[in-house]
């Protein structure tokens, strides 16, 4: 199997890098400060009226993650029409069927296993990972996906379930 | 310590705000935090051979990196926990005498026993399904491990999780008792007005941990226990999504309370390098308050891609995920900056782990809350993100603070501080190679690099091999680090040996100013909260009549819950009887051992003995059908006798949680 950067994905890392960096830059500050010998009614009178802001940008920040994160679940949509897939995890396998679709077809994997908790993984033909969704003995999680590009897909459990948990793979065609 | 040595080693204001330290906090202090740091180290060799084959460096099969890759999670797991358990215990233990020097060592002794049986599952038995032993995984080897060694796994991590228990109900009910109850502990009372002074916060954080603490452990033993229930039984089946919602409340709660832990221990040592008091304040009585309700309800993070999974859980832990961030930036990493600010601050090797690990908390906490949005975890679940974000908190976090809780007990032993050579190069080889190590993981998990993976993808081998570099950079400054531990250690025994006629050891710890109580508090302080208890125990008697035990047999559930109700009211009836005052004046604190093992030991036993196996066989005998109810009325009762013996607010959390194992179990437990 490759694997390669999706746009969603790089935007996370530099999203975290910024984060980091800024982190990092903040806690340099200090360390250079600490040095220093201030009143620390001095520290706490700039350092309450600051944190008043500092509460009030977080719940912003994290509340929008949160909102925004409302609009964009991967969570199945009863009302989608497309093709379902049945597929099933078993060690160390994945059977589906059908496995074969048109580019842009709606797909939901219809997705459960035979033994153990698996994960099923969808890469597409460039190598970048798609969604995913648990298989469970017992249960029947559904995944809905709109397989846009042309080429071969991959299937790959990421859910560890054993010894041979990285060989457990499995491609599947999609034609124009 | 002698203040000479104080000026040494601490902030000119420091020594003042040290916490007076007892023989019994010495020992606990080097004991865990001894034997947490040698397990982070044969650990981290361990990951470092699981990087070089994932390097494809060396030749090892994949049936070995799986194994090594459990015994990695599960013995850093104990190394970190027992290490902040003794490094919160050392702090808390010099404002609450009341704390038990026995009933710690138990605990240790039980974390030990538990790591004793993961090391012989996986190095003998060859258990390899994790350690977060997700069912029916341990059950189903694909013939690479024997019964014996999943058992043996389970049961070791169930004595961990024992050991923390313990841990957890002598920390409650010391600190309830010695500050007034759950409220005073928790500063509820001193938010309210009527309490001026309030606890230390470094008791509020162990009151909270432990709190939690116990219904984690709760959670933990009830899986375990199902867990070997299916071991007896083969025909006893577990719900595959309630093991997942179980055993990752437990596994996920477990790992982030190590985290709570060591908060608590920051809040006295950073003071002793600033020389300024970190002081009871509304934001962090209130933080900690709000982090109790985020770290018991975030846990479903873990779960975010089992769609099945209840919509509210997921929704909750979206919410719980990102707001548990709010009381670490807004309140304790604030406050260690602003203590820090403009404070002279004394930079040793201490002072600087300590830092440092603030700085992997932030940025470790950054890449979690992105994990922990449904969208991004849609595309990141499982990827090598996972082990980025937790190995940044854990590693550059808690690890740090690991080393700087026995670089401090050293470093104050030895009356001096650590080489300036060491000082400087050994946090800065394990800052460089530590997030070089950790940047590769972040990098492969937005490349979509699974996680849990013996080999990776083609063509991502030089991520392992750059990772691998890294971690033996970070090694040789954790090298470098024990050298001079080393070094700290000879020149505190010539120390010892010189001055201990000088320098008499502190044989005891000061005590709160309201002396604690010698009894523990009935659990049921009025005659009306007898009367409530009895009247709940009379509605939950109907479950032992005819029609409604008939109809309980229709399920296995059923049947399970029919006994948790049983265990239920004899637990009513035997802490009524025992807040009575004839007996509750009894209950004196010699009977905390029986109540502490009594509390441990029978729910427990409890849920073992609920196999459909045994009582499917008695059925037809009404004699023996009825011993066998009787014995689950005899355990609810005994464990309601036991939990009356460790006061009101621990003997509450125990016995809730005891109820909440029987019927969690009832919930879960499909077959037989």
């Amino acid at each position: 199997m490759e694997v390669t950067f999706g746009g969603f994905q790089i935007a996370v890392l530099a999203a975290f890098l910024f984060v980091a960096l800024s982190l990092v830059a903040i806690f340099a500050v200090v360390a250079r400060q600490a040095r220093r010998n201030v009143e620390f009614a001095e520290v706490t009178d700039t350092g309450y009226r600051l944190r008043r802001y500092w509460f009030a940008f977080l719940c912003v920040l994290l509340g929008s993650g949160v909102v925004l994160s409302l609009f964009f679940l991967p969570y199945p949509d009863n009302a989608k029409s497309g093709a379902t897939v049945n597929v099933s995890g078993g060690l160390f396998y994945w059977s589906m069927s059908p496995d074969t679709f048109k580019a842009g077809s709606d797909v939901t994997f219809d997705v459960t296993s035979s033994d153990v908790n698996h994960g099923l993984g969808v890469y597409d033909p460039d190598g970048v990972l798609v969604g995913s969704v648990q298989a469970m003995p017992g249960y029947q999680n559904q995944l809905d996906l709109t397989l846009d590009e042309p080429g071969t897909y991959m299937l790959a459990c990421l859910e560890y379930c054993g010894y041979k948990h990285h060989e457990m793979m499995r491609e599947f065609e999609v034609t124009p | 310590m002698n203040e000479m040595a104080a000026a040494e080693v601490l902030h000119p204001l420091g020594e003042q705000l040290s916490p007076r330290s007892s023989k019994p906090q010495n020992l606990v202090g080097w004991l865990f935090g001894g034997t947490g740091l040698a397990l982070f180290a044969l650990m981290a060799l361990v990951g470092l051979v699981m990087r070089l084959i994932q390097a494809e460096t060396i030749d090892i099969t994949s049936v070995w990196f799986y194994r090594l890759m459990t015994l990695h999670a599960a013995g850093m797991l104990a190394g970190a926990l027992l290490s902040m358990m003794g490094g919160l215990w050392f702090v808390v233990r010099a404002v609450v005498p009341e704390l038990n020097f026995g009933r710690v060592i138990a605990s240790w002794a039980s974390i030990i026993a538990g790591v004793v049986l993961v090391l012989v599952a996986v190095l003998i038995g060859g258990f390899a399904a994790g350690w977060t032993f997700l069912y029916p995984l341990p059950f189903d080897s694909s013939g690479q491990w024997s019964t014996w060694a999943a058992v043996t796994f389970i049961i070791g991590m169930g004595l961990v999780g024992v050991g923390f228990l313990i841990y957890c109900i002598d920390v409650l009910r010391a600190t309830t008792q010695t500050y007034g109850g759950l409220t005073g502990a928790l500063a509820i009372k001193w938010l309210r007005g009527k309490d001026p002074t309030g606890p230390p916060p470094q008791v509020i954080a162990a009151t909270a941990v432990s709190l939690q603490g116990i219904i984690c452990s709760a959670v933990g033993m009830t899986i375990v226990m199902a867990l070997l229930d299916h071991t007896v039984d083969g025909d006893v089946m577990l719900d595959a999504l309630w093991a997942k919602n179980l055993t990752y409340f437990f596994g996920h709660t477990i790992a982030n309370l190590i985290i709570y832990l060591a908060a608590g221990m920051i809040y006295v040592l950073v003071p002793l390098y600033a020389g300024r008091q970190w002081k009871l304040s509304k934001p962090l009585a209130i933080g900690w308050l709000f982090t109790i309700c985020f770290v018991m309800t975030a846990y479903s993070h873990h779960l975010y891609m089992d769609f099945v999974q209840p919509g509210a859980p997921q929704m909750i832990s979206l919410v719980a995920s990102s707001a548990a961030a709010l009381p670490v930036a807004v309140v304790t990493i604030y406050t260690g900056m602003m203590l820090i600010w403009g404070s002279r601050f004394r930079w040793t090797l201490t002072s600087i782990l300590l830092y440092l690990g603030f700085a992997g908390w932030a940025i470790g906490g950054a890449g979690a809350v992105l994990d922990s949005l449904i969208p991004i975890n849609f595309k990141f679940h499982n990827t090598l993100w996972v082990p980025a974000h937790f190995h940044n908190y854990l590693m550059m976090g808690v690890g740090l603070w690991m080393m700087a809780m026995v670089s401090y007990l050293l470093e104050r032993a030895a009356g001096r501080t650590a080489s300036r050579r060491t000082t400087i190069w050994a946090p800065a080889l394990m800052v460089a190679g530590g997030y070089g190590f950790i940047f590769c993981w972040y990098v492969s998990g937005a490349l979509g690099i699974p996680r849990r993976w013996a080999v990776h993808p083609i063509g991502t081998e030089g991520y392992s091999l750059v990772a691998s570099i890294f971690v033996v950079i970070f090694l040789a400054g954790f090298t470098m680090l024990l050298i001079e531990f080393a070094s700290l250690a000879r020149t505190a025994l010539a120390r010892r040996r010189t001055a201990t006629a000088e320098v008499p050891l502190q044989t005891e710890a000061p005590a709160h100013p309201e002396p604690a109580p010698g009894a523990p508090e009935p659990m049921l302080r009025s005659p009306f909260g007898i009367g409530v208890t009895v009247g709940l125990a009379v509605i939950a008697s109907f479950v032992l009549l005819p029609p409604i035990s008939d109809a309980s047999i229709a399920t296995i559930g059923f049947h399970h819950l029919a006994h948790g109700v049983q265990f239920f009211l004899a637990a009513m009836l035997a802490v009524a009887l025992a807040s009575t005052p004839s007996i509750a004046r009894r209950m004196t604190p010699r009977w905390t051992n029986f109540g502490l093992a009594i509390v441990v030991l029978i729910p427990a036993a409890m849920l073992l003995f609920m196999v459909p196996a045994i009582y499917s066989e008695i059925d037809n005998d009404n004699f023996l059908h009825a011993s066998y109810h009787f014995g689950v009325l005899l355990l609810g009762f005994i464990t309601g006798l036991g939990a009356s013996m460790l006061g009101r607010v621990a003997g509450w959390a125990v016995l809730v949680s005891s109820i909440g194992m029987a019927l969690m179990f009832a919930a879960g437990v499909t077959g037989g």
